[in-house]
């Protein structure tokens, strides 16, 4: 494979694409909108874990593929992450008739 | 072909999960019981027939944790006994040299045996609070979400790696954050919920950046084999590292959410005042618990050779940030705390204050050159802080129920129409101050003591010694709030509605800690060995690390070598079990014999020719673990 | 050659991302996170991680975006307009936490170090190679790539059983306490969230 991609080619794309994720964290009032910007993270992060896996080196302790297996277990957090989150933010909208965060105004902070 | 060598885990390894699994079938168990027949009761019933079915759980729950927790401990010190009782295959395993089960993912120590029962004994209490009014019409879910829960939190206080740590972490939040908000008829639950779930997710999503690029600098996710890769990595390690930087940076972030630590602290208060008060309760000491030790085991196993690399405070390693954040965090919980006027509110900031005492301690142990008992120190701190706070959550289930408000001011005239519980939380508040024969003192001591026991000419001493004064001065500022707590119960007179008598739940919940504040006040170098003990396993490093690409000479390698300061023998351990139980049980006479200087120097003989210091035996001859025996047909750093 | 695909599918990707973040339309940007997350998925191809990239696909696209369509659905209407979002006070503070971000990861990226005898990232130019097809001498790496699907059933089930179990316990449990929390009961009447539930925590004190 001549010319392959550098390590650090995936690890800045992952890079990026968590600060997206942060910018939209820190910008978007809105709960869904909240919720798709971390799941930009998670992505981001099983980018680097998956590159770290393909190109760094295996220890015998951890088994030929730590880094996949904590993929696999991020991917199904985001799964549960998402179903609680959309649970919660209908009940929230069903209590508040709004979905923005800055109006819910019951506890004081 | 593929040629994997068949590796599999000691199905026999199963057994020290019994507590975790036990939790989780029942709860299935009660959501199938009160989905399919509690239903048709009216509410009372229906609330009192499943949370029985719960507490039964809880029984044998703790039943498997003593289980867990005494077998190996019995097969040590009575081995003529124990062969007679288990078969030959049991007891070699019973005499294993390996303190952690499952490949090396989770341990099995006295570590986890000790937490599973503190967990048990907390949810119990935290069960049996949530019988005391209705708050929530989903029973068997709620109940169910505790208990899982709880499993979440008893392996992340037993994982040994950061997979498992991850997942187990996942599974407790996310439990947490489904109970708070299941009080729907109200409001503030569903916003405290939301807030928590948005904070903690993107807690997360930090945590787990970090995890990744701290796998990439190393290529494992086991503590030990990440401790042994870090140690005496030189040149290479931390300093002139950003990535690494960046590593803890992201992943004290992470922790920092759930232990609630300034600047990541914002969702604690919303979260306490919202969720119903045994929610709170469960988030402010279980989590608590849980997350701190699952962060001793991160930074003081595995992250431990990067603390301070460079010797220098400002320097690169995680001491000089935690000593920051420590500092701030008890400034600033305890003077926000100050102005609060909720029950539930205060005691949000005061655990952030309480958080920030705790990072004190896990600061010295970064430092200490004696890491069990500093950590024990930290863990006794931690057990008798939660039982003092289920207590005073209690108090705020109790308002709740009778007053529909949880207010401080609502507590007025509690000392005269109920001068027995006024004394108790009397007594917890005077713990949580810290005030001189109550557990809470000790536990402060102990911690502040461990943070000024450090090497002399150390070049943190200084800083760990303001660290120490800038705690006891806060200590003197959280005088304040708790003692409004007291004023309005003793000197006020009763506005509003009269508190109806409290019933088992909660006069239960606030006796039982009481009991243990009171009893580990004179009695806490006991429980200081038992954490001690803990704590040990907790931060050695058992497995030898198979070296890397070449065998170099290591030469600032650290291995901490578990030092046998505490025997104690099961006649103890039965003593300690009945202490915590709020203090039925046999009474046994044996003193902890400690055999070297420390808070617990009483040194009284235990039947030392039969008492084998598990843990220290456990680790200390430890070959290598079962997952690098399985694997070692394989070259490491081959592909 | 492969570089240039790299080029372009990341770029897209990150295209997608900022989009997701700043389009003010709710279903606009869910479509772009679909986007955003097969352009990984691409990315997982790419790191010869096929079974991931199929997974991928399967959860992220097939269900946690469908997920995300309905929330947004069930509170904003089909339309999903979001006009609050954005406004540019709060836009300018975020761009730039996330560029000095991202600034400070780029740096700590480009400057780690190989622990030990390891190369550093930034010096990571290819990948340990691996003889393709099925021949050759069998390697960890090269089995776990050949059989993804295999590899990751062997490891779930010895060496991370637990996380594995606890895994399927934390989806139970989200499943359980999602339909819980959403499902719809009238017990929520008007007159309990005003007087008793709200004012006492609205005249608690604030600090923060």
């Amino acid at each position: 494979m001549e010319s392959d991609i550098p390590l650090d080619w995936f690890l800045l794309f992952a890079a990026a694409a968590f600060a997206i994720g942060l910018i939209g964290v820190l910008t978007r009032k809105n709960a869904i909108a909240v919720l798709m910007a971390i799941e930009i993270m998670l992505n981001a992060a099983n980018v680097n874990l998956v590159a770290f896996w393909r190109y760094g080196p295996l220890r015998p302790e951890a088994g030929p593929i730590p880094g996949l297996v904590l993929a696999v277990m991020v991917l199904t957090v985001a799964a549960a992450e998402v179903a609680v989150g959309i649970g919660l933010i209908l009940l929230c909208y069903r209590r508040f008739k709004a979905a923005d965060v800055d109006q819910y105004d019951t506890l004081s902070g | 072909m593929p040629s994997t060598p068949p590796i599999s885990f000691d199905p026999r390894d199963v057994f020290f999960i019994t507590p975790q699994v036990v939790l989780a079938v029942w709860g299935l168990v009660v959501l199938l019981a009160d989905l399919a027949l509690a239903r048709r009761l009216a509410e009372t019933a229906r609330r009192q027939v499943v949370g029985k079915l719960a507490l039964v759980g809880v029984g044998l729950a703790l039943a498997a944790a003593l289980a867990v927790m005494l077998v190996p401990l019995f097969a040590r010190a009575f081995p003529e006994d124990a062969s007679a009782w288990f078969r030959r295959r049991t007891l070699d395993y019973l005499f294993e040299n390996d303190p952690t089960i499952f490949l090396g993912t989770i341990a099995g120590d006295l570590e986890t045996g000790t937490f599973n029962l503190v967990f048990v004994l907390l949810l119990g209490l935290v069960t049996w609070l949530s019988l005391a009014w209705k708050f929530t019409e989903e029973w068997g879910e709620y109940l169910a979400l505790l208990f899982w829960a709880t499993v979440g939190m008893m392996f992340l206080s037993a994982a040994e790696e950061f997979i498992t740590l991850f997942v187990a972490l996942e599974t407790m939040t996310i439990c947490l954050y489904l109970a708070t908000s299941l009080e729907k008829a109200r409001r503030r639950s569903a916003e405290g919920g939301l807030k928590y779930f948005v904070y903690g997710s993107v807690s997360s999503a930090l945590f787990l950046f970090g995890l990744s690029y701290l796998y990439g600098i190393t290529g494992t996710t086991q503590f030990n084999a990440i401790h042994g890769l870090l140690a005496g990595a030189g040149e290479s390690g931390l300093a002139g590292n950003p990535a690494g930087m960046m590593a803890i940076l992201l992943i004290l972030a992470g922790f920092g959410f759930k232990i609630a630590a300034v600047p990541f602290h914002q969702w604690a208060p919303d979260v306490y005042e919202g969720a119903p008060a045994p929610v709170a309760a469960w988030v402010a000491t279980g989590s608590k618990i849980a997350s701190f030790v699952a962060f001793m085991k991160v930074f003081a196993n595995a992250l431990l050779p990067w603390a301070s690399p460079g010797g220098n405070i400002l320097g690169p390693g995680w001491i000089g940030v935690l000593a920051l954040i420590a500092a701030v965090t008890m400034t600033y919980g305890n003077f926000a705390a100050l102005a609060q006027r909720n029950l539930k509110r205060m005691l949000a900031y005061s655990s952030i204050a309480h958080s920030g005492y705790i990072l004190v301690g896990v600061a010295a142990l970064g430092l200490s050159t004696d890491g069990a008992r500093a950590a024990g120190a930290v863990l006794f701190y931690l057990v008798v802080y939660s039982f003092a706070n289920v207590g005073a959550f209690a108090a705020a289930a109790w308002l709740m129920r009778d007053r529909e408000n949880d207010n401080i001011d609502d507590l007025s005239g509690l000392a005269r129409e109920q001068p027995l519980l006024a004394v108790c939380i009397l007594f917890l508040m005077l713990s949580l101050i810290g005030i001189p024969p109550l557990a809470g003192f000790f536990g402060k001591l102990y911690v502040f003591m461990e943070a000024l026991n450090q090497p002399s000419g150390s070049p943190h001493a200084v800083t760990l010694i303001w660290l120490v004064a800038l705690g006891l001065f806060n200590s003197v500022v959280s005088a304040f709030y708790y003692v409004r707590v007291l004023r309005a119960m003793f000197l006020r007179d009763a506005t509003g509605r009269r508190l109806a008598p409290a019933d088992t739940p909660v006069g239960l919940s606030i006796l039982a800690a009481t009991a243990v504040v009171i009893v580990f006040g004179p009695f806490s170098d006991s429980l200081m060995s038992v954490m001690q003990a803990a704590a040990a396993p907790m931060l050695t490093v058992p497995a030898t690390v198979p070296p890397l690409d070449a065998p170099r000479p290591r030469p600032g390698k650290v291995v901490r070598k578990p030092v046998p300061r505490f025997e104690y023998s099961k006649e103890e351990m039965e003593r300690m079990r009945s202490m915590a139980n709020g203090g039925a049980g046999p009474p046994g006479g044996v003193r902890p014999a400690a055999k070297s200087a420390g808070p617990s120097a009483k040194a009284k003989n235990a039947p030392a020719s039969k008492t084998e210091n598990a843990p220290a035996s456990k680790a200390n001859n430890a070959p290598a673990s079962k997952g690098a025996l399985g694997d070692s047909t394989r070259t490491p750093g081959q592909n | 050659m492969l570089r240039n695909l790299f080029l372009v599918i990341s770029t897209l990707g990150l295209a997608c991302a900022l989009a997701t973040v700043l389009s003010r339309n709710l279903v606009r940007a869910g479509l772009w996170l679909v986007a955003f997350f097969f352009c990984v998925a691409c990315l997982f191809v790419l790191l010869e991680a096929e079974f991931l990239a199929a997974l991928q696909v399967l959860v992220y696209i097939g269900a946690v975006s469908i997920l995300l369509m309905f929330g947004i659905m069930l509170t904003r209407g089909v339309q999903g307009t979001d006009p609050t979002s954005n406004p540019s006070a709060r836009l300018a503070p975020g761009l730039v936490a996330g560029g000095v971000l991202f600034l400070l990861l780029s740096y700590g990226i480009s400057r780690e170090r190989g622990l030990r005898t390891q190369r550093s990232w930034a010096t990571t130019g290819e990948r340990p190679a691996i003889e393709p097809g099925t021949e050759g001498p069998s390697t960890p790496r090269r089995d776990a790539i050949n059989n993804m699907g295999k590899a990751l059933g062997v490891e779930l089930m010895s060496r991370y059983v637990i996380a594995f179990e606890l895994a399927g316990l934390l989806l139970t449990a989200a499943l359980v306490g999602a339909i819980a929390v959403a499902h719809r009961e009238e017990a929520f009447e008007p007159s309990s969230k005003g007087a008793p539930a709200s004012s006492p925590a609205a005249e608690s004190a604030s600090v923060a």
